[in-house]
């Protein structure tokens, strides 16, 4: 009898893994899919022969070389990691503050990026800078979102409560929004477009170096947090739970607010504040997979936030070519319903 | 290995300011201890102080002969594991896997379970009788079904020692005693000990090894639930005026107001029990004779709070008939629940004490068989009715 349900047991979880496994094959073959999609169309478009073949011999010369290697193979590659790494910020945050609702940004990380890109973009602080300019949107962005998250770590060394947690990163969100929206009122004319569209985030233009940034600072800790997805699960029954398990809370809670901030911070310095990526992805995975378990999601978040903003990207460029349509535009396009979607039916419980 | 899996002594815990001071006992291995004591007297703190979640404030307390704060925590975890109130209920998880999270402080880095492991999860389950819920998300399941699988979960982590705090709150009376059956038979056969803060002082009474009872502060008694569960204790410890506890009874009764006027019952041989929670409940002061010491009716009618007219066996029973008549005086009605062709000396008392009353022209309702109040409710309600229709024409 008792034999039984062991074996039975064993089977089940058998079955859920082998089908975990189907859709994480289906997810990883539409990334590389996306990617080659998003090399071989734009405002000229390619074979993907022709495609492969430049891939495979970075030294060439002809236009097509220049246009993946120095833009289009950035931008696919900025796509993925930007969107995996907002999604796993994302799952983190809504495991740690067990509400569905919650996204990277909700601590103010790109409330306080954008409080500082505002700073160099409409005053002329910007003008006295020029030694860096090409990276001077990013590296202000960073300064802001860093900045908002040491005050929100320190902060919660000092708050017990998830969700009073939750309500200071709001307050800081306000407090710079009102900052910017000052400057904004202050700024001349032109300056203005410029920094609404940077407001909305974009994955253009983005330099080796930076990609370089991204892969080794973001990978390590999206690698870092996949390691720690066993206490991530203990999170899954809130911290009590979790500490009567053996979790190091005080620890633990560090680390989750300080990658995902990281990783929040990372994507908005160089892209701007793209929105619904982190907040709807997490919801789009856990469904897909049918699970909660971190172990399946951290990995699996990754692979569908590379898949939607990759796509996201492309409808961008494509659509209204040749102008180009901020990435937010077309990620709150998809997400927005899918969030309202999500809190009607709460019969998914999600 | 001593015996004694948990022990505190002169514990003092709260929130910076205390709560409950001065707190000491020991639990053996293998007991059910109940905690019982009015909502916020800190129950739930004592159990997260036990349980490391907040510091003690004075005192220390001991889990398995070691203070508990010099074990790590995820030492901790594989000697106790907790309950708690908190509707833990994640989104998209099977029970099977919710069970299996309690295996975190066995397993390795990534927290994948072994086939020991595995059996552990299977066991837990079936421990709780909850085998056939593997498959299911646990935030579907019912109030009943969940608790029964939270608790697998705390099994599956092979405590010795188990806080609960209220496990039976929000269940219906099917799964509240289907889970404290449970929690007693694990005392049993797994040597298992139970801390648990509960509410029911029958259930506590019923399945406790012994009983800690907290108020105003401090550890007010602790002990066998016989010795410590008397009517009084009871009615102190929750500050009752409406209702009384029997410890013979092993439950609550909830006393009328008063209000409806006074009623005498004439029973005993345990049938007047209905009728007496039942006018209890219509709100009437009761009186009650002449029973036997040990009847049933006389614990029933004390728990309600009634004067009840007794008589010993050999003893003269004309004062004790002369003292049923002069506390039947006033009363607005008499019910007759004697059984008639029964000849004990109660009885034949009963009986001459029915004829007084008949006398002097009260209204006499007499019980069905066995004591049925059936002819009382119909005879009240009629009585109500009449009451009310003036009231009913006037407007």
């Amino acid at each position: 009898m008792e034999a039984d349900l062991i074996l039975h047991n064993r089977l089940l979880a058998q079955r859920a893994t082998s089908r975990r496994m189907t859709v994480f094959y289906i997810l990883g073959a539409l990334v590389l899919i996306l990617g080659v999609v998003n090399l071989m169309v734009g405002s000229i478009s390619y074979k993907v022969s022709e495609i492969l073949e430049v891939l495979f011999s970075p030294s060439g010369t002809s236009d097509l070389h220049f246009i993946v290697w120095k833009i289009r193979l950035p931008r696919t590659l900025a796509c993925i990691m930007g969107g995996a790494y907002l999604a796993a910020s994302g799952l983190l945050l809504q495991v740690y503050f067990r509400n569905p609702i919650v996204g990277p940004f909700i601590l103010g990380i790109s409330s306080g990026a954008t409080l500082t890109v505002s700073l160099v973009m409409l005053t002329a602080l910007g003008l006295q800078l020029t030694y860096i300019t090409p990276f001077l949107t990013t590296i202000a962005g960073m300064v802001g979102a860093y900045g908002v998250m040491v005050l929100v770590v320190a902060i919660a060394a000092k708050v017990r409560q998830g969700a009073t947690l939750l309500i200071v990163g709001l307050m800081m969100g306000y407090i710079c929004s009102s900052v910017t929206s000052i400057l904004t009122a202050l700024a001349e004319k032109e300056k203005i477009k410029g920094f609404v569209l940077w407001g909305m985030g974009s994955f253009s233009g983005f330099k080796w170096i930076e990609i370089s940034i991204m892969f080794v600072v973001g990978g390590l800790l999206v690698l870092a947090i996949y390691l720690l997805s066993k206490p991530l699960n203990a999170f899954l029954l809130g911290e009590d739970y979790a500490a009567s398990m053996g979790v190091s809370i005080r620890k633990f809670r560090l680390f989750i607010l300080l990658a995902a901030s990281s990783l929040a911070g990372l994507v908005t310095a160089m892209a701007g504040p793209v929105a619904f990526i982190g907040l709807a992805v997490p919801h789009m995975a856990r469904l897909s997979f049918a699970t909660s378990d971190n172990r399946i999601l951290v990995p699996g978040a990754c692979l569908m936030g590379a898949i939607v903003t990759s796509l996201c990207d492309l409808i961008a460029r494509m659509w209204l070519s040749p102008v180009e349509l901020p990435i937010s535009a077309i990620t709150a396009f998809f997400g927005a319903p899918i969030v309202i979607a999500l809190l009607l039916k709460r019969g998914v419980k999600l | 290995m001593s015996n004694i899996i948990l022990a505190c002594d002169k514990v003092s815990v709260g929130y910076k300011k205390p709560v409950l001071t001065n707190i000491s006992f020991t639990a053996e291995r293998g007991s059910f201890i109940s905690m019982l004591g009015p909502n916020g007297v800190g129950k739930t703190t004592l159990l997260r102080t036990i349980s490391k979640h907040i510091p003690g404030l004075a005192g220390t307390v001991y889990i398995d002969g070691r203070v508990n704060t010099s074990i790590k925590t995820s030492e901790l975890a594989k000697i106790l594991s907790v309950v708690m109130t908190d509707k833990a209920a994640p989104p998209l998880l099977s029970v099977l896997e919710f069970v299996s999270l309690g295996r975190h402080p066995h397993t390795g880095f990534m927290g994948f379970l072994s086939p020991a492991d595995q059996e552990v999860v299977t066991d837990s389950l079936l421990a709780v009788r909850a085998e056939g819920l593997a498959d299911r998300f646990i935030d579907q399941l019912s109030d009943g079904e969940r608790q029964k699988v939270v608790l697998a979960r705390a099994l599956a982590q092979e405590p010795r020692l188990l806080l609960l705090d209220e496990p039976t709150a929000h269940l219906d009376l099917k799964h509240r005693v289907e889970v404290m059956g449970i929690l007693r038979g694990l005392c049993r056969t797994r040597d298992l000990t139970v801390l648990a803060a509960i509410h029911d002082v029958d259930v506590a009474s019923k399945v406790s090894d012994l009983v800690l009872t907290l108020k105003g502060g401090t550890l007010r008694d602790v002990g066998r639930p016989e010795k410590v569960l008397t009517a009084k204790a009871v009615a102190d410890l929750y500050d009752f005026d409406q209702a009384g506890f029997s410890a013979h009874l092993g439950g609550i009764e909830i006393r009328g107001d008063g209000l409806a006027g006074k009623a005498f019952v004439v029973c005993g041989q345990d049938r007047g029990a209905q009728a007496y929670r039942y006018l209890s409940k219509k709100g009437y002061d009761l009186a009650t004779g002449i029973l036997e010491r040990s009847d049933l009716d006389a614990y029933v009618a004390g728990a309600l709070g009634a004067k009840v007219i007794f008589y010993e066996d050999g003893t003269d029973p004309e004062p004790v008939l002369e003292k049923a008549t002069l506390e039947m005086e006033g009363s607005a009605f008499v019910v007759d629940g004697t059984k008639k062709n029964e000849q004990g000396p109660w009885e034949a008392l009963s009986v001459r004490l029915l004829k007084k009353a008949n006398d002097k022209g009260f209204k006499i309702i007499s019980l069905g068989e066995g004591g049925d109040i059936g002819p009382l409710t119909q005879a009240l309600e009629e009585h109500v009715s009449l009451d009310k229709q003036p009231e009913a024409l006037a407007s």
